[in-house]
């Protein structure tokens, strides 16, 4: 800044509350239609606030331009091929937002009299089927609102379900996968569960002997993710399902991965007990900076009084209604119907997949991670070189030797080429023999001329580590803010604007 | 093929690549005999895809056997209000890709817009809250209040290592559907919950029999205020209540726009807040999506559940936002972390954030008063009604209130074109013939002198079932 004479305030670069200008406004009301009351007064005596709540004051343009400039420094679905493994991030129809902004949904009102929800209570008893059939269980809940609610609920049922066998006290373990997502032991110790890690095999997959070590008596399930988080399919689930069971134990199967196997084959013929979808990666519910997702869980016979009320029931004359009344059920793990919204998006990608589309998009999704896997192949080091499923796992091994670089500095540099960055360091390092993990999903919906372009820059990026290492150190290079100190916003955390409280 | 871009030729060419003959062969791992036959149609009974009109078609079949707010004079409300939503919220939200379309901001440099979204957003539940630290959104506000629980569970067992203090208190009328969540995840934690009732009078908590409940037993103490029937408590009496044997308070908040008026959490001395935030510019979709808000004091913040936002520098010394303090959270912290949650529900915190500053200082404020307004005419004139008497009379109320009248009134109403106040009939003994009416800053005059009339109606020559 040589000749910086003047401070110049953009306001693209402001947060809402610095641009707040007194006594502007943007929204108003109709003119009141019944007498104006004083407020004190009305509220009788209730303690009121000691000033007005410090919320911004803005012009409608404003607000939009605002936002506009903050989305603009996002990486999106709709503008960057976006591989994050694990995530799922396919495309999502824009007739899912069209439909959903219809005012019979968005006035849905949940205490609206039964009759007035019927087309409501039907899509939802439809939407459990279409799970039923995929999942090869004949009970579905939807009322979870995310993968790791989804998780709860299980555990909540299968805990239920002991607990009735009188089984409670003694079935005190879950065994877990060290490969596992992290919600999984976190959703097992909050059902005060004690959490057993089970060590993968070199092929990432599950060791039968020392799971056949670890079951007993004290065994109230095993929560394991197929495909697993190395992306690969896991070969042994009957034999884990048989382990399992013959110790009376369950099997629950994290369903995050569902995108690879959904229509392949159907996890209940495979001996799963419960298993979780995640609506938002499988069934193009948009992901939403973060959510909202949907959870639902299927579950076999004997774990179905347990599930969370109410649930959908067609009648025999064929109107619809919501059971609410079951003696055995774990009660509500949400308030109304779970994330209903999310929940029609989903209904309205599967009508449009059917049966044939649903098998196409596990075969696309896994082909696509193998030609990935296939051409980059000398380039990265893959964790398990052999066929994937709709994701590959590669490390920074090579590049660390060569050049001392990791996952993170070819990760930055993708930014660069306009793609949002694979998922790094997970599965963790135990799992990747020290070595940062990178993990490729890239999803049936993207052509063939993208997963080239990401194959050619991922070739550059690795060409570049030896010629340029410091063009990896220092990216991205063409973003609004570069390489965070993410340590000082944990170690001394601002929280808020500060003028929201002054 | 829906949705997917590759043509016969392009699938051969990366089938060759990848050196297999069949997309079919890719998937060994799984044992033949499991694998569905897609020649068997009883295998994978799923309907044939359809295309984009006739899946419009479908959809619109569907609701045409439905019926919404907006096609009546309506009255309900019980934790999801019937607020008017500007459409700018569903243009920057909904219609533009890049928020929606993103995910979790794991990689700050090209998630700027949904990091510094998010921090707005904390900032702006910290305004309306008046407390330090609040979180990028929980499910919604009945699962919130479940984390707040299992919060205050481990606030309790870190402070008071040598004392049992796993009973959790719910004091007065909080909403059913909290409630029951609570209910669910007590009872997996082991935590024992304890129901402290209202007074019949009032509809406010009972100081004495609230005090009697806080023993050293309990970590934490939960107060809805404005309460399930609408009626504003006296969170500080709470406080106070409970600062005798050092509980923690948690204020539960349904209807968020109350707090453009009502003294804040902060203000009252409570420890947490939480709540629902479909008030704030979300739609209504049955109850869901919406999202939770959870807001604590700064001493609490390492055993905050959910994401949280910072700011901070680039390597530039520019100022920039990111996902802060994650060692106590699940993909770190797996069995130790102090909530499982992970996707959250970032877009309806966008919303929210669009709606708050959309209205701003002002026009928020104007909300509430018209709100409060419209439910003291709507009291007044319900309570004109011969054989209709609003309760708890003598209590503050914000948006909701309690008349008793007679049961199953509902079908007359119905057909007048009024969706009245939700029936009390099951929400506990006593509370039969009580109904529980929300006004918002839709209902107008008309609406409201609708419901007056059909009332008088249907009441007429019904013999009065007001108890007292």
């Amino acid at each position: 800044m040589t000749n910086a004479t003047t401070a110049v305030t953009n306001p693209a670069e402001q947060l809402l509350f610095e641009m707040s200008v007194e006594g502007r406004r943007c929204l108003r009301l109709p003119e009141l239609d019944v007498p104006k009351v004083d407020v004190k007064t009305a509220l009788k005596g209730a303690k009121l606030r000691n000033q007005p709540a410090k919320l911004p004051e803005l012009s409608e343009l404003d607000v939009v331009r605002h936002f506009k400039n903050l989305a603009d420094k996002n990486f999106s679905v709709d503008k960057n091929f976006y591989p994050l493994g694990s995530c799922t991030m396919k495309y999502n129809p824009k007739i899912n937002v069209t439909l959903l902004s219809k005012p019979g949904f968005t006035k849905a009102h949940p205490h609206l009299p039964e009759a007035d929800i019927q087309g409501h209570i039907e899509l939802m008893y439809n939407l459990e089927g279409y799970l039923r059939e995929i999942s090869g269980l004949p009970a579905v809940t939807l009322q979870p609102a995310a993968g790791a609610h989804g998780e709860m609920t299980g555990i909540m049922v299968i805990q239920a379900f002991f607990r009735d066998k009188g089984e409670g006290k003694t079935r005190t373990e879950v065994i877990i996968p060290d490969s596992a997502h992290g919600t999984n032991p976190a959703t097992a110790a909050l059902a005060g569960f004690k959490t057993v890690t089970l060590k993968s095999n070199a092929d990432g997959g599950c060791d039968l002997e020392a799971l056949k070590a670890m079951v007993g008596p004290q065994t109230a399930a095993m929560m394991i993710t197929n495909p697993t988080t190395l992306g690969l399919i896991e070969p042994n689930m009957l034999q884990i399902a048989e382990i399992l069971h013959a110790a009376g134990a369950k099997l629950y199967m994290d369903g995050a991965n569902m995108n690879a196997i959904q229509g392949v084959v159907r996890p209940g013929d495979y001996g799963v007990d419960v298993m979780h979808f995640n609506l938002h990666k499988t069934y193009s519910v948009p992901h939403g900076s973060g959510g909202p997702g949907a959870g639902p869980i299927a579950v076999r016979e004997d774990l179905e009084p347990y599930l969370p009320t109410p649930r959908p029931i067609k009648k025999p004359d064929g109107t619809f209604t919501l059971e609410f009344k079951r003696p055995k059920t774990i009660g509500k793990v949400r308030s109304f119907f779970g994330n209903y919204g999310a929940l029609v998006m989903a209904y309205i990608y599967m009508s449009q997949l059917g049966r044939e589309g649903v098998r196409r998009n596990a075969e696309y999704a896994v082909l696509a991670a193998n030609y990935i896997r296939a051409k980059l192949r000398g380039h990265y080091h893959i964790q398990n070189d052999k066929t994937c499923a709709h994701e590959v796992v590669f490390t920074d091994a090579k590049q660390d030797a060569e050049s001392h670089l990791h996952a993170i500095d070819v990760a930055k540099r993708l930014i660069d080429y306009g793609i949002h960055p694979m998922t790094i360091y997970f599965p963790q390092a135990n799992v990747t023999g020290g070595h940062g993990a990178m993990m490729v999903e890239p999803t049936e919906t993207e052509s063939k001329q993208t997963l080239d372009f990401f194959i050619d820059v991922m070739k550059k990026i690795a060409a570049e580590c030896k010629e340029n290492p410091d063009l990896l150190k220092n990216a991205p290079h063409n973003m609004p803010v570069v390489r965070l100190d993410e340590v000082r916003a944990t170690t001394q955390p601002q929280l808020y604007c500060p003028m929201c409280m002054a | 093929m829906p949705f997917i871009p590759h043509t016969q030729k392009e699938t051969a060419e990366m089938l060759s690549a990848v050196g297999v003959k069949s997309i079919e062969e890719l998937f060994h791992d799984i044992p033949q005999k499991l694998r569905i036959d897609m020649k068997d149609s009883s295998k994978l009974k799923l309907p044939k895809g359809q295309g984009e009109l006739e899946v419009i078609r479908h959809i619109e079949g569907l609701l045409a056997k439905t019926k919404n707010a907006g096609d009546y004079a309506y009255f309900r409300g019980g934790g999801i209000y019937n607020h008017f939503v500007s459409t700018v919220v569903d243009h920057i939200a909904l219609y533009d890709g890049s928020f929606i379309t993103a995910y979790t901001p794991y990689q700050p440099e090209c998630s700027q817009g949904t990091l510094t979204f998010i921090f707005e957003f904390q900032s702006a539940i910290c305004a309306l809250t008046g407390l330090e630290v609040a979180n990028a959104s929980m499910y919604d506000g009945a699962s919130a209040l479940a984390e707040a629980m299992m919060m205050g569970l481990h606030v309790a067992e870190d402070k008071f290592r040598k004392e049992n203090r796993s009973t959790f208190v719910i004091a007065g009328h909080v909403n059913p559907e909290y409630v029951a969540v609570c209910k669910t995840y007590a009872k997996t934690a082991g935590i024992k919950l304890v129901i402290v009732p209202a007074s019949e009078d009032s509809g406010r908590i009972d100081a004495d029999a609230l005090k009697a409940a806080l023993t050293r037993n309990v970590c934490a103490v939960a107060v809805q205020s404005p309460n399930y029937l609408g009626v504003i408590e006296d969170v500080e009496g709470v406080v106070a209540a409970a600062k005798v044997n050092e509980n923690l308070v948690i204020q539960a908040i349904a209807e968020p726009l109350s707090l453009a008026y009502l003294q804040s959490p902060a203000e009252a001395g409570v420890d947490i807040a939480v709540g629902e935030g479909q008030p704030l510019g979300n739609h209504q979709f049955l109850g869901g999506p919406a999202f939770g808000f959870f807001a604590a004091k700064k001493e609490h913040l390492r055993k905050m559940p959910g994401r949280i936002v910072s700011e901070t520098v680039d390597r530039n010394g520019k100022r920039a936002y990111a996902l802060a303090l994650a060692t106590r959270e699940q993909h770190i912290r797996r069995e130790k972390a102090t909530s499982n949650i992970c996707t959250n529900q970032s877009l309806c915190a966008l919303r929210a954030l669009i709606h708050l500053a959309a209205w701003g200082k002002n026009g928020f404020m104007e909300l509430a008063e018209h709100t409060i307004a419209k439910t003291q005419y709507a009291m007044k004139k319900l309570a004109a009604v011969e054989g209709v008497k609003v309760l708890h009379g003598e209590s503050p109320v914000f948006n909701e209130f309690v008349i008793a009248a007679a049961s199953g009134l509902d079908r007359k109403l119905i057909k007048k074109g009024i969706v009245g106040g939700l029936s009390l009939d099951k929400y506990g003994k006593g509370r039969k013939g009580q109904y529980l009416v929300a006004v918002t800053e839709v209902t107008t005059k008309e609406d409201v002198d609708k419901y007056a009339a059909a009332l008088a109606g249907a009441l007429a020559g019904k013999p009065v079932g007001v108890s007292k």
